[in-house]
């Protein structure tokens, strides 16, 4: 039998493994302002005196507006004000500013220190601040029974064999995956592709180790349809998507989202079939549009009711390699392995955990485990099919609605609207995940 | 418009052929019952739950001219919690989000009317005018709260019924609020192309009248 190889979108870039022990215990808290209107602390406000007025005068114009005390700021000049019991800050803040003495006046805002994890490496993850994925995480952070199967080289999930379980996964549970390469249960990588692809969406995370991921909270499964080398067959994939949408536990369904970091330049019609499959059973499909820089996206990214993902680097221009074309639908950070814009001294592409090729394929180990920098659209479809089981998670379920939250609320990049280059723009899974009220 | 102009001309035709003499008086009155966001009734459905209006009160302050014709001003407060929802075009299913929000409707406006039969035990009224509608949404997300408020002109037709003579009287009302460019710029008012919060409201009344 004739088996058509698929040209997995691997331009995955192999740099050593970084290790900086002395990052262990880094956390870096971001402190933002709410929107002008959110929450403030009562009894308190915030007022600034033009310089011309006098000490007398301002004192006077604290009580007039219903200052009880008042402490003045070290820099800046301006006084947190407290207020008399029963004086509201809305009425204070009115008073104040309706005075010509007074620059400005506003409530003593809360401020919200969005969830940022403790992982040791996660500073050098631009690519999650990329995508606002701290603000993301204040909101959703994935829910355990709804799982993303990552058709791919497997996934490093088990102590079985030679393979070992990676060790920044936590306590995760892995879903039953199946081996269509080797025809087993044990849909182990020994490539080491699939485990940084699925790193991506749920390696452990605020965990005080390594790095994070995007949709932690979530489960996973791992499918193997590419061999050692990246490569696979149209019948496996479609037969892993099968799987992972047939996958039955509890009586339910609980695959919702397939990743595919892979492709072809072939479009066939069995993988057109097994992905409107996937859509009639109700699970999102994302796939990377390719490695060849070409205008032209790959299968199965290229099928309307697949997601296609482009990749952009560090300032959000769109990566050399990254396949592009009318089926292209967004962007995601995939890394450009020749740049340093966030002048971290290493390279902008993506990092996560894996296990070295070069001794998996020279000792026949894999267990020589890292953190990894990767480039590639098999990077960047990762970030996309963790927004969707985000969204999954928040209660919108069809696949089409997850689609259009996705593309409605991606930033434009490139051309106004939706381009070739850029589809509907970069993943932001916290507009996303905001959903839609009556008027915002 | 087509409405309240109809309205002010039958008051005005009809006030000016009355034979009644009414005595001038101050009014106020205080009004509660049900609104509904008629004209944005599946944007309503799909923050509410499936309801399109709910609890509605205010008062007012108004004045009885002599000749059957009064003016008046009042206020109404709508405040409804919902959640955030998504929805992917008008005909698709509503996903509710969990993510809290509260929306306000506060119109405040001006009416001049008609009392028909001023003095009488059962007196119907018709009246019409405009002012403001304030709409204000805030919805929590991840902890964040966002509020947004606009106020825009509005207008109003209603009839009504006065029951009783003395001081104290009570009525019920039903009224149409029409507040056009409050909604459909965003959210689920734009997905579903609904521009006006406005709608039918019906209410009871608690009257009293000064100097009767």
């Amino acid at each position: 039998m004739k088996r058509l190889p698929l040209a997995l979108a691997l331009s995955a870039v192999l740099l050593p493994s970084v290790s900086r022990a002395d990052d262990a215990g880094l956390r870096a808290v971001q402190l933002r302002a709410p929107s002008p209107l959110a929450s403030y602390k009562a009894g308190e406000v915030i007022v600034k005196f033009q310089t011309t007025a006098s000490q007398s005068h301002e004192e006077r114009m604290l009580r007039d507006a219903g200052g009880l005390r008042a402490r003045q700021a070290p820099y800046g000049g301006h006084y947190v004000v407290s207020l008399d019991a029963g004086v509201a800050v809305e009425d204070a803040v009115a008073r104040f500013r309706s005075m010509p003495e007074v620059e400005y006046a506003e409530p003593n805002a809360v401020f919200h220190a969005a969830f940022n994890p403790n992982d040791n490496l996660y500073r050098f993850q631009w690519n999650l601040e990329l995508i606002g994925a701290p603000r993301s995480w204040d909101i959703q952070k994935g829910k355990t029974d709804v799982a993303i199967a990552v058709v791919d080289t497997g996934i490093a999930y088990e102590d079985f064999g030679v393979y070992r379980r990676a060790p920044d996964w936590g306590n995760r549970a892995f879903l039953q995956g199946h081996d269509f390469v080797n025809g087993d249960d044990h849909a182990n990588d020994d490539d080491n592709h699939g485990t940084h692809v699925a790193s991506t969406i749920g390696e452990a995370t605020d965990n005080g180790e390594g790095v994070a991921g995007l949709a932690f909270d979530c489960a996973l499964m791992p499918v193997k349809v590419l061999d050692s080398n990246g490569l696979g067959f149209l019948s496996d994939v479609a037969a892993g998507i099968d799987y992972a949408i047939n996958f039955t536990q509890n009586g339910t369904h609980p695959v919702k989202v397939i990743n595919m970091s892979l492709g072809s330049n072939a479009p066939s019609e069995t993988l057109r079939r097994a992905v409107e499959r996937a859509e009639a059973a109700g699970v999102v499909v994302v796939a990377a549009s390719g490695n060849d820089g070409e205008s032209r996206v790959d299968y199965p990214a290229a099928f309307p009711t697949v997601i296609g993902v482009g990749a952009v680097d560090q300032r959000r221009i769109k990566t050399p390699y990254s396949n592009w074309g009318p089926e292209l639908d967004l962007v995601a950070p995939g890394g450009d392995f020749s740049r340093d814009d966030n002048n971290d001294g290493d390279p902008d592409m993506i990092l996560q955990q894996t296990f070295s090729h070069n001794t998996a394929v020279r000792e026949g180990r894999y267990d020589d485990f890292g953190y990894f920098y990767f480039e590639g659209t098999s990077q960047a479809a990762p970030h996309v099919a963790a927004a969707a089981a985000m969204l999954i998670s928040q209660g919108i379920t069809s696949p089409s609605a997850v689609r259009k939250a996705l593309y409605d609320s991606a930033q434009d990049l490139g051309a106004g609207g939706r381009d070739d280059r850029y589809g509907f723009g970069l993943v932001r899974p916290a507009e996303a995940l905001k959903g839609l009220g009556f008027n915002h | 418009m087509k409405t309240l102009v109809r309205s002010l001309l039958l008051a005005s035709v009809v006030g000016s052929a009355a034979t009644s003499a009414a005595a001038q008086g101050l009014v106020i009155d205080g009004v509660a019952g049900y609104q509904d966001l008629t004209r944005s009734r599946n944007s309503a459905k799909a923050i509410f739950d499936g309801k399109s209006g709910g609890l509605t009160y205010g008062g007012g302050l108004g004045f009885e001219l002599g000749n059957g014709l009064f003016v008046s001003a009042w206020f109404r407060n709508f405040s409804k919690d919902g959640e955030r929802v998504f929805v992917e075009n008008p005909g698709g299913p509503v996903f509710r989000l969990g993510h809290p929000l509260n929306l306000k409707v506060q119109p405040l406006q001006a009416t001049v009317g008609y009392r028909f039969a001023s003095g009488s035990a059962v007196s119907p009224y018709i009246g019409g005018g405009g002012g403001v509608t304030r709409v204000e949404e805030s919805s929590t997300v991840g902890g964040v709260t966002d509020k947004s408020r606009q106020t825009k002109g509005s207008f109003h037709a209603l009839v009504g019924v006065v029951i009783g003579r003395g001081s104290l009287s009570f009525g019920a009302e039903a009224m149409y609020l029409s507040a056009k460019d409050t909604a459909g710029f965003g959210g689920v008012s734009a997905v579903y192309d609904e521009n006006d919060i406005g709608g039918f409201s019906a209410v009871g009344k608690v009257r009293f009248r000064f100097g009767h």
